[in-house]
């Protein structure tokens, strides 16, 4: 696996709320923008991954792939588009394979799709009987649990939004651009789920986003800003359902980070910077713990402590995340790694920037609450 | 299927429930019974309904819980998202630790929010729910 593949173009639209731009024209903004990123054309497009189910763009877009794929696993849908566009290709079903996002989550025709709801209202099954809709909620009672076993507390969430407002402010893409928030910003916002309060969570905006995986021997013909795929995995928290320990684990990481890093043949040590899924601030923070970034329960003051800040030990959500950022349902994580690893994160830019660990979570049906959760490692060399 | 079946289970389809295989536990319900979703073999118990992890479906039943359990986790919420809850905020829903094992999702009553916590034991009353379900809804012991 390690190296095999790598990722030689993207491609990212303008990230807002109320673009009053279709969502299938971000997708095919995105793509245009990968291959001049790339420095391809159309037709070197053999192979197309749609992330989430919407139908396909092909004919608008002006593309003739050998395969279209919709694939939907949730925030982990992203990371998962990447490896299976790898898969794909050591599969010989393809050389150059387009993974491709777009949403137009805040306009008019969404809203009405969802009944006029933002995404923060989706139903869960049977909890929607007594009043619980809507990932906050659902997260909430993870992070509650994590406050009970750790002491983990509202402040410690609140270093999570200042961190990656923080990281935000530096970067003109970013809907929090010069907008730095202080942590009595977050303890006075109103609690929506407890105990999230309203800068603990996410929310809808509308955007594009595509990469363009290839071979590592097209990756070298191409161009000098190639980044390499050096390990995968997946994990889905359905497994700790069944042992009873659901609300103890954010996502099932362990095999997925096993899987990853035996690909890559590297260690925690051996990443420079962390990229994950973050609809709320509980998740870096359980995320963390998890891939073994600090000990378990230690995510709350090891953020206290400025641990995942540019100096920090592990950088974190560099960019300002989906939380300050843009919420690209887990495509935000993969193009701010790819940014850093290609030198071009601007203000935000950090000193080391050699490897990545990016992470995927989402899907949820039920009472259940469980997540999948996937993993990239990326690297500048292979 | 008798019309109450019916009935019953067009209010559990909307509610994203199976009308078909979770009917035996919404009827217990309405007669005052908690019914869990039983493996025979190794007496693991389930909600919702679902094959064992270690047996399949070979020997599947509903049997009777005691309706107790324990507070695992919570959240307060500050807005009525659904019909059900107006007038009703701040209100607490918890995923309570049945004694049999299996988590179920409920709202903690007769408490302030801010007194909830987790560990607190807790008891199940089977109460009309604005759908016209009768659902367990779980109070301090």
């Amino acid at each position: 696996m390690r190296g095999a593949c790598a990722i030689v173009g993207m491609g990212v639209t303008a990230q807002g709320i109320g673009l009053d731009i279709e969502a299938r024209e971000l997708r095919t903004q995105a793509v245009d923008l990968a291959l001049a990123d790339a420095g391809v054309g159309r037709d070197a497009i053999d192979g197309y991954i749609h992330t989430y189910l919407d139908r396909e763009d092909l004919r608008y877009m002006g593309l003739a792939p050998n395969f279209s794929l919709s694939m939907m696993t949730g925030g982990a849908t992203p990371v998962a588009s990447i490896i299976v566009a790898a898969a794909m290709i050591e599969a010989g079903q393809a050389e150059l394979v387009a993974c491709v996002y777009g949403q137009a989550q805040t306009s008019a025709a969404a809203r009405a799709a969802r009944g006029g709801h933002s995404i923060g209202a989706y139903s869960y099954g049977y909890a929607s009987l007594f009043g619980l809709v809507g990932p906050a909620a659902t997260h909430a009672l993870h992070a509650r649990r994590h406050m009970h076993l750790y002491g983990t507390t509202s402040r410690h969430l609140g270093a999570v939004a200042v961190t990656q407002r923080d990281y935000a402010s530096v970067r003109p893409e970013a809907l929090g651009y010069g907008k730095p928030i202080t942590l009595a910003d977050h303890q006075a916002s109103p609690l929506i789920a407890d105990p999230f309060r309203r800068l603990d969570c996410t929310r809808d905006t509308d955007g594009g986003c595509a990469v363009l995986v290839t071979t590592a021997a097209r990756a070298r013909s191409l161009n000098h800003k190639a980044v390499h795929i050096l390990g995968a995995g997946m994990g889905h928290n359905i497994a700790n359902w069944h042992q009873g320990r659901v609300y103890e684990n954010h996502d099932n990481v362990a095999p997925a980070r096993a899987r990853a890093f035996r690909q890559a043949g590297m260690t925690i040590d051996d990443i420079h910077m962390a990229q994950l899924y973050d609809p709320f601030t509980i998740s870096p923070l359980m995320q963390l713990e998890a891939y073994g970034f600090v000990r378990e329960g230690h995510g709350g003051p090891f953020y206290a402590d400025g641990g995942t800040g540019p100096d920090g030990r592990i950088p974190t959500n560099t960019g300002g995340g989906q939380l300050s950022a843009y919420y690209t349902t887990g495509f935000t994580g993969i193009i701010e790694a790819l940014l850093q690893l290609r030198g071009q994160a601007g203000a935000g830019q950090l000193k080391r920037a050699g490897t990545a660990l990016v992470s995927g979570h989402g899907m949820n049906a039920g009472v259940q609450n469980t997540w999948a959760h996937s993993t990239l490692i990326l690297g500048n060399e292979r | 299927m008798s019309a109450a079946a019916t009935e019953l289970g067009a209010i559990i389809r909307r509610f994203g429930g199976d009308p078909v295989v979770d009917l035996p536990f919404w009827e217990g319900c309405r007669d005052g019974v908690f019914l869990l979703h039983t493996c025979g073999i190794c007496h693991q118990a389930y909600w919702p309904a679902s094959r064992c992890v270690q047996h399949g479906d070979r020997s599947m039943s509903w049997t009777r819980a005691e309706g107790k359990g324990t507070l695992y986790t919570y959240t307060v919420l500050h807005k009525a998202y659904t019909p059900a809850m107006q007038g009703k905020v701040p209100y607490v829903v918890g995923v309570i630790q049945l004694a049999e094992g299996p988590f179920f999702h409920s709202n903690v009553a007769g408490c302030a929010p801010d007194a909830v916590r987790v560990g607190m034991p807790l008891v199940a009353r089977m109460e009309r729910h604005d759908s016209g379900l009768i659902v367990p809804i779980f109070y301090p012991l």
